[in-house]
């Protein structure tokens, strides 16, 4: 890669960086959790760092199981809300997660691939692994709407 | 409470309460138990200002039903097995029917629908408080008595400090 090639892509990683973080600071649920935007291997990932408050099974332990359904679904509406043309703020309408294996007291990370980006819905593949694992923890796929009704003050002004 | 092999009948809704007391992400959440029948147990949730979906929007975040509707499907395997083996989710699906309004607390209702030695099948609706139309359906489904090694080396540890 020469070196104008490389500026390009850490501007444009920049850019998707602070376009992905000013969307997940509006959501207070997000900041509940302890979301963090940092830049993954394709994209941007979503990073989820260990609390205590996060585990479900206080035994093993292991994060529970809401914990990532909620990792997934977050990064879905982010990566889908940051294609948008508008940047409209879509409706989660279904979720649906796997999960592969016991997710461990350690930081996990969420990214995104979106399957279909069309004028009213995205469908958004969402993959989870933890720090130093290549294996995934779970996937999800999210399905959003973007509806053209619903009031979104900040964004269309 | 590992070693304990059911929930003694005396007092479903204390022990359920119990073991939903143990849960961190629960009790973060403030997920209470209200009602424990034979396979069914019913959750309710009092909506905080840090559980909404968007700074602009009075809606709860989706990902809060998401895990209110988790924590309720394990409880519920667990009154239908009436036993304490631990379980994994292996899937959950929900719907969001409708936004559910932050003025009005989460109720959920999960229903284990089928158990077998392995596996649990468990549905799941969550209603805005006072209002009949549910804002959100689940459908889960656990691995039981799922012992894995560290669940093990755990007890071992209990067992012998």
């Amino acid at each position: 890669m020469s070196g104008i090639t490389k500026l390009a892509q850490s501007s444009e990683d920049h850019a998707a960086h602070a376009a992905w973080q000013s969307l997940l600071k509006r959501i207070p649920y997000a900041r509940h959790l302890g979301l963090e935007i940092q830049p993954g291997q394709a994209g941007m990932e979503v990073h989820l760092p260990y609390r205590e408050v996060l585990v479900g099974n206080s035994m093993l332990p292991a994060l529970h199981g809401g914990v990532i359904g909620g990792l997934i679904e977050i990064t879905a509406r982010v990566a889908a809300q940051s294609q948008d043309a508008q940047v409209r703020r879509p409706r989660i309408l279904d979720t649906n997660v796997d999960y592969l294996r016991s997710a461990r007291a350690l930081s996990t990370f969420a990214s995104a691939e979106i399957i279909r980006q069309g004028r009213r819905t995205a469908l958004v593949q969402v993959t989870c692994r933890q720090e130093g694992a290549s294996a995934w923890t779970a996937c999800g796929r999210v399905q959003l709407l973007f509806s053209a009704t619903e009031r979104q003050p900040r964004e269309r002004a | 409470m590992a070693g304990a092999d059911g929930l003694p009948s005396n007092d479903p809704v204390a022990v359920a309460g119990q073991l939903n007391e143990q849960v961190p992400h629960s009790r973060d959440l403030g997920m209470e138990v209200v009602a424990v029948e034979t396979d069914q147990i019913r959750m309710r949730l009092i909506p905080q200002p840090w559980l909404l979906a968007d700074d602009d929007a009075e809606q709860i975040c989706s990902s809060v039903l998401y895990s209110l509707a988790d924590s309720a499907a394990g409880l519920a395997v667990f009154a239908a097995a009436g036993a304490l083996a631990p379980i994994a989710t292996l899937d959950l699906r929900m719907n969001y029917l409708r936004p559910a309004a932050s003025g009005r607390a989460l109720l959920a209702v999960a229903r284990c629908r089928h158990l077998t030695d392995e596996v649990a099948f468990v549905q799941c609706e969550i209603c805005s408080e006072g209002q009949a139309q549910p804002v959100a359906t689940g459908s889960a489904t656990f691995m039981r008595n799922t012992s894995g090694k560290r669940f093990k080396a755990f007890n071992e540890q209990e067992n012998s400090a």
